[in-house]
């Protein structure tokens, strides 16, 4: 909508800025839409000029050797027409801004992307729209980078033949924010220090971010949903994960949050909802020495809210709201999970299915919180069983380990602190789905009334006989 | 309809003719109407149901407008519990009741053919649980359109849907049972010890063979899906998450093996336990003497 607003004071600007910059940073120059202009004007620019761009469509498979500002107004085009990436940048200091960048070829093992960089640091890639493009933007070797404000949509292809929506490398100190990736591969962040992922929205993907042997990350204000895991942080150290929604990342192997042999995490203010499972950790922390505090975070209606590794240890949970997962926790082979802690400093954490009570009123559960469900027992022992997940027959399982303690499993873990009411925990900002209220009142009215209709068609006139026409 | 009955009915047999079905179906649902049974379980599973939608709102700052997920799983599983329950009894209950009565021997010395009673009585039974069905789901929607819970319209509908499917393939084994037992409360207890089969007991049974001899998912999952039950079951689970991959290596290998085809085979089995019920119970009721 501002892409339009700013389409209107084109002409104006477009003097404006023109004649500015003919006086103070050197030669600005628009052109027009003739094939080859862009790459020709690009060729002839000196290092640190602006190229402006007017609405129109540039052949794209250009490529920028020199630090330059490329800047569009009114939402030119740059198109690859199917082959290549469509902008390669090689040079520092290149800034690409306001333009739509679109058709890249297709080739995976070309690595074919709207942008594609090597040795390219400081870039700034903003308020770009990126359509139908295998990569979005793969930049290497691009330390200091700024993405910023980016529309990313991927090629519409089955999710392992498309491309990742972002892809850095080797980039230490990026910052990425304020994008909207959908429909891509994965955003990966390999070798990549002290970079921040921020106000992000990534959907239908299938790793909306993934974080190999990148240290030092800040991922916050982030909303995955729909991919197949919303984030998987591996190799990495020091990372901080704050407000974040994870929300109906459902794939085969799907997570909200995945962690492998991650050292040194923070976890706090993130929201996990109707996923398959929330927050799922592989040997993290791996080392001893560490702790990792997973605080205040929401875990709801995900088919199981905290999957563990067995040998997982030195998480501390606190504050946390655990409401109506399928499964609260579990461990993901047999075992408890009891080197793990589940209050801290007598903090402990919400469960919605606590059955205890609270006789002093301080907030604090009087009886210890513990999982210990037969049927989850036996699904850690016998995986196939999981199939009878939401049966009465699981239901009565757990109800018979209840009754008879003979039958009950150890706890898999133990709560001593459980609090009786949801923590507070600051909202984050959420996209919220499109469902009508309307809708939903017409469909239960129309379900109603054919209740009805039915039930009043047999009371409706049964005077005429059985066999009318068939009695004298 | 429109067919009109021309032959008297006293001379030559009839086997099959759409009027009498009609008029009895209409008869069945006026009946319905009038059991307090009925109106129990109708009353119960619509106040269960909208219980679930009422209570499984949470407060939307805190996680966002999701959260239909768990209530549609919610009444997934209590749809398990009644709806076969209801199902099972209704058409055990149904002619048995009758004949205990002797009211089905005073319907039968009418120009009716046998088969057309059963019949009449199915497509009345069915109309009653769908009623019943609609008036459940109709109250955990309105529920949760009052207090603007995310609701998925279509979501609901489909699974009111698969309800009133489920319920078909109950309502033919009850009625398989009251063509072939002499009194309704052998006919009762019978319904209950199918219901406890189908919904407890065999999905336990296969649970014991996994933890007796690691079953192969192969064949676990055509053990499971066989159950009208839990063909119900899946087919929800798919029309929620969309696959069954929250469930297990079982789950994986039906995606992997049928895909986007699980859902179809769910259905196609209640669809055939409706008929294969349904014929069977004609077939006993016509060659039935007890009346």
């Amino acid at each position: 909508m501002t892409g339009l607003r700013r389409a209107k004071t084109i002409p104006v600007l477009t003097a404006l800025v023109a004649g500015l910059l003919a006086l103070s940073a050197g030669p600005a120059t628009a052109v027009g839409s003739e094939p080859g202009g862009l790459q020709t004007l690009i060729d002839v620019a000196e290092p640190g000029d602006v190229v402006k761009l007017e609405p129109g469509t540039y052949d794209g498979g250009i490529t920028i050797d020199k630090p330059l500002t490329l800047v569009g107004q009114g939402w030119p085009v740059i198109d690859g027409h199917g082959e290549g990436s469509v902008i390669t940048v090689v040079a520092p200091d290149v800034t690409i801004r306001g333009v739509v960048i679109a058709n890249s070829g297709n080739r995976l093992d070309q690595e074919n992307a709207g942008i594609t960089s090597d040795l390219s640091p400081r870039i700034r890639i903003i308020e770009n729209r990126f359509q139908n493009v295998l990569f979005g933007m793969f930049l290497r070797h691009a330390h200091d980078a700024e993405i910023r404000d980016n529309e990313i949509g991927g090629m519409d292809l089955f999710i392992a033949r498309r491309g990742d929506g972002i892809r850095i490398w080797q980039s230490s100190g990026a910052v990425v924010e304020g994008n909207h990736v959908a429909n891509g591969r994965d955003s990966v962040f390999w070798f990549a220090d002290g970079i921040t992922v921020r106000n992000n929205h990534v959907e239908d993907g299938r790793y909306g971010l993934h974080f190999m042997y990148s240290d030092g990350a800040v991922v916050e204000g982030n909303v995955l949903e729909r991919n197949s895991v919303g984030a998987f942080l591996m190799y990495s150290t020091d990372l901080t994960m704050a407000d974040n929604v994870f929300r109906s990342n459902r794939g085969p192997s799907g997570y909200g949050l995945g962690l492998k042999d991650v050292d040194g995490l923070a976890v706090s203010g993130n929201r996990f909802v109707e996923n398959r499972v929330g927050l799922y950790a592989d040997n993290s922390p791996s080392r001893v020495d560490l702790y990792h505090h997973l605080e205040s975070n929401v875990f709801a209606f995900n088919n199981i809210g905290v999957l563990l590794g067995s040998t997982v240890a030195r998480n501390i949970f606190t504050g946390n709201a655990f409401i109506d997962n399928g499964v609260q926790v579990a461990s993901d082979s047999t075992g408890g999970l009891l080197d793990n802690e589940w209050s801290y400093r007598g903090v402990g954490n919400h469960w919605s299915d606590f059955a205890g009570f609270d006789a002093d009123s301080d907030g604090i559960g009087d009886i210890a919180y513990e999982i210990d469900n037969l049927f989850t027992d036996l699904v850690e022992r016998y995986p196939e069983i999981a199939f009878f997940t939401g049966t009465p027959a699981a239901q009565a399982v757990d109800m018979a380990s209840q009754t008879f303690p003979s039958l009950r499993p150890e706890p898999i873990l133990t709560d001593d602190s459980p609090l009786i009411r949801i923590p507070a925990i600051p909202p984050v900002p959420m996209p919220a789905e499109a469902t009508s209220r309307v809708l939903v009142l017409l469909a239960s009215l129309g379900l109603l009334l054919a209740a009805l209709v039915v039930m009043a068609g047999g009371r409706f006139r049964l005077s005429e006989q059985l066999v009318t026409g068939g009695t004298p | 309809m429109t067919a009109t009955v021309t032959t008297p009915g006293f001379s030559t047999p009839r086997v099959f003719e759409l009027r009498p079905v009609t008029v009895i179906a209409r008869k069945v649902v006026r009946e319905a109407s009038r059991d307090r049974w009925f109106w129990l379980y109708c009353a119960g599973f619509a106040v269960l149901a909208g219980a679930i939608t009422m209570t499984a709102v949470p407060d939307q700052n805190l996680i966002g407008s999701g959260g239909f997920g768990r209530t549609a799983a919610s009444l997934v599983a209590l749809v398990q519990l009644v709806v076969p329950l209801m199902a099972l009894t209704l058409g055990a209950r149904y002619l048995a009741g009758e004949r205990d009565s002797g009211t089905l021997v005073f319907l039968l010395c009418h120009p009716v053919s046998r088969t057309e009673v059963l019949v009449g009585t199915y497509v009345g039974l069915a109309a009653s649980m769908f009623a019943a069905v609609s008036t459940g789901f109709g109250a955990a929607g309105l529920f949760s359109a009052l207090r603007s819970a995310p609701t998925d319209p279509v979501l609901l509908i489909r699974l009111a849907a698969l309800s009133w499917l489920l319920s078909l393939a109950m309502l033919g084994l009850g009625l398989l049972i009251s063509s072939t037992v002499k009194s309704a409360s052998t006919a009762l207890g019978m319904a209950l010890f199918v219901w406890l089969a189908v919904v407890f007991l065999g999905d336990l049974g296969v649970m014991g063979t996994v933890v007796a001899t690691r079953l192969p998912v192969g064949a676990l999952f055509a053990t499971v899906i066989i159950n009208p039950v839990e063909a119900f079951r899946l087919a929800s689970v798919v029309a929620l998450d969309g696959s069954l991959d929250a469930l297990g290596p079982a789950g994986t290998y039906a995606v992997d093996r049928f895909g986007d085809g699980i859902a179809t085979i769910a259905v196609g089995v209640m669809v055939a336990w409706t008929v294969i019920s349904g014929a069977v119970a004609v077939l006993a009721f016509r060659s039935g003497d007890q009346t």
